[in-house]
């Protein structure tokens, strides 16, 4: 037997291969389809542009705290907050001197009796002051 | 253009430590593309690492450090040319395998068509997805490329654990490279992480094919990529943003370069048997690209971690079965320290301590057999929908391509004498994820439901790689007769 001439697969393997590749284009074309699928979330929307005038107001480096919507969008919108206010730290607590509101569906009737607005950039975007935190860093 | 400059320094360092540590010459279109995905993989590595050390030291000459590297990589290359020439690792390419000409064809139409799928797909989701697409890029990779970049000297502000679900003790490789483009540009720019993606995604399927057609022949690299690009979990999460598929290429090139150093062992020439001969020392230049590979997966998730114990164990164990592998796996060692060792000061220096090791119920946790149940029945569903593939899971057709090409096994009977030690390395990981679920301090549902594909992703690659370097396809070496 000549042994450059390649080794022809059992009908099985060929029959196996050709299911596989099948397969795999089938995939391939789901993957098309779905690529047409427009982004559902706009981060930089939610992030840069929702806090730049907030960002000009505050210091460039320090930490400052957080108050927001609960459950788990809240916890998105921390994180865009964050995001877009790098590098100064966000911690989620009310306890520092400056605090920041963040509400993008309903603005709160009331705050936090210890915590004073400062500025409403709007679109549920706060700058509030904490005069207890004020006293205890002094 | 100036988004040009980071990536061509970056590609040229990589080159460079590739040409200097491979044992061989491309001579084929596959050789060149395995030292480019390769030359990819480094690149990064390195420029991030450079990148970080001068953010810990407080200087500002990236420009002129990177240059410095290279013109020391240059060097080195330009005085050890003439010994690295090519070696009987040679001998080690199966490039030239060929198949039947209706399978060759078959098999060469469906990957240019795959390709041309998953390129659309993935340019049209980096266009719409600029910011990455789920919470992990901007919370997590973008959020400390952030931090390093416009931190200035305070960037150690963004690994506080005031952000603990930023993970702040997780490694740099990402957020650096991108922080070192963004400094070279000037400015943030949002194509800077998409790019990145977009390399190690197609840097990831490259290897992948280039690894295989070298050691198996053409028709076994061409199923790989034909499987690897009609994962659509694969082609997602490459636009994603995550460190997923980074930390995927990084394990694929450790073992791939492993597979390439036993092969090189197992037909070298009773000649060259006496330790440290010339050839064992170019064949050593294998192992130290393969443990900076596993060191890079280090230095981008913590799993990488996990990958470094699961590879130096699965060695150890290679040589307690006297094989006469203590020096290879001393090499293996030696080259994962560099980036292994900055990785620990970063642990202990900077980042806080982990979440997943601060519970204190973990060894209460270990003793619930209920949590045992819940996690083995996830790893079964999950093996099961794994990639979201159309109609068939991925994971099963492999299984099933196994089963059917299993009468053509006694054709590949040289490769089955090879050490395949290295297949252990993956179930390994995967106790090893399975342990972390055990102690994880978050709800054991909500943690496997929204990691567990990605880190079955991460091992996707190598998986797909060892799979097809064993697998019986149908071939036959040109050359056979000669």
């Amino acid at each position: 037997m000549n042994e450059k001439t390649p080794l022809c697969p059992s009908k099985r393997t060929a029959s196996a291969i050709l299911i596989f590749v099948l397969c795999c284009l089938l995939s391939s074309a789901k993957l098309v389809l779905n690529a047409t699928t427009p982004a559902t979330d706009n981060v930089a929307q939610r992030s840069d542009q929702r806090f730049a005038a907030l960002k000009a107001a505050l210091p460039a480096r320090g930490i400052v705290g957080y108050i927001g919507e609960s459950g788990n969008t809240g916890t998105a919108d921390y994180y865009l907050a964050q995001y877009a206010l790098a590098p100064l730290i966000v911690e989620h607590s009310p306890d520092h001197t400056l605090v920041i509101g963040n509400f993008p569906t309903a603005r709160p009737a009331s705050f936090p009796s210890h915590l004073q607005l400062v500025t409403d950039f709007g679109n549920g975007v706060l700058l509030l002051r904490n005069p207890s935190a004020d006293k205890e860093a002094k | 253009m100036a988004l040009l400059l980071p990536a061509v320094l970056s590609l040229a360092t990589g080159y460079l430590i590739v040409t200097l540590l491979l044992p061989f010459r491309p001579r084929h279109f596959c050789g060149w593309m395995f030292q480019l995905s390769l030359a990819a993989c480094y690149g990064v590595g390195v420029s991030s690492i450079i990148y970080f050390l001068l953010q810990v030291c407080g200087l500002g000459h990236l420009l002129l450090a990177d240059l410095i590297v290279l013109a020391i990589l240059a060097s080195a290359w330009l005085f050890l040319r003439s010994r690295i020439a090519a070696t009987d690792v040679q001998k080690t390419i199966r490039c030239d395998r060929f198949s039947p000409p209706w399978l060759q064809h078959a098999l060469t139409a469906s990957f240019g068509i795959a390709l041309m799928a998953a390129l659309y797909s993935i340019i049209r989701r980096a266009i719409t997805h600029p910011h990455g697409d789920g919470w992990d890029a901007f919370a997590i990779w973008n959020l400390h490329a952030r931090f390093l970049f416009r931190g200035g000297s305070h960037w150690r502000d963004g690994f506080s654990a005031l952000i603990p679900w930023s993970h702040p003790d997780y490694p740099l490789l990402l957020p650096a490279a991108i922080a070192r483009s963004w400094t070279y540009l000037g400015h943030e720019d949002q194509r800077v992480p998409g790019a990145l993606g977009l390399l190690f995604a197609f840097s990831t399927v490259a290897l992948l094919i280039s690894s295989l057609q070298l050691l198996r022949g053409s028709a076994a690299g061409l199923l790989a990529g034909l499987t690897l690009l009609s994962t659509p979990f694969f082609i997602e999460q490459g636009t994603a943003q995550y460190a997923d598929v980074p930390l995927s290429l990084y394990l694929l090139a450790a073992l791939a370069l492993l597979a390439f150093h036993d092969r090189a062992e197992n037909d070298r020439p009773e000649t060259d048997r006496p330790p440290a001969s010339g050839g064992q020392r170019q064949r050593f230049g294998l192992l130290v690209l393969s443990g900076l590979a596993a060191s890079f997966a280090a230095w981008t998730k913590n799993e990488g971690l996990l990958f470094v114990l699961a590879i130096v164990s699965v060695r150890l164990l290679s040589a307690l079965r006297g094989k006469g592998r203590w020096r290879p796996l001393l090499v293996l060692t030696i080259s994962l320290a560099p980036a292994m060792l900055l990785l620990i000061w970063f642990k202990h220096s900077i980042a806080p301590p982990s979440e997943l090791f601060s519970d204190q119920s973990a060894l209460h946790k270990l003793a619930m057999p209920a949590r045992y149940w819940i996690t083995l029945k996830w790893y079964g569903k999950d093996f099961l929908r794994f990639g979201e593939w159309a109609f068939v899971p991925g994971t099963l057709l492999l299984v099933g391509l196994c089963f059917a090409a299993s009468a053509n096994a006694r054709n590949n009977n040289h490769e089955e004498r090879e050490d395949r030690s290295s297949v252990l390395v993956l179930p390994l990981i995967l106790a090893g994820y399975f342990f972390i679920y055990l102690i994880t301090p978050y709800d054991l549902r909500w943690h496997l439901r929204f990691s567990l594909n990605r880190l079955f992703l991460q091992l996707w690659p190598s998986a797909v790689f060892l799979f097809f370097l064993a697998a019986p396809i149908p071939t036959t070496p040109a050359n056979s007769d000669s």
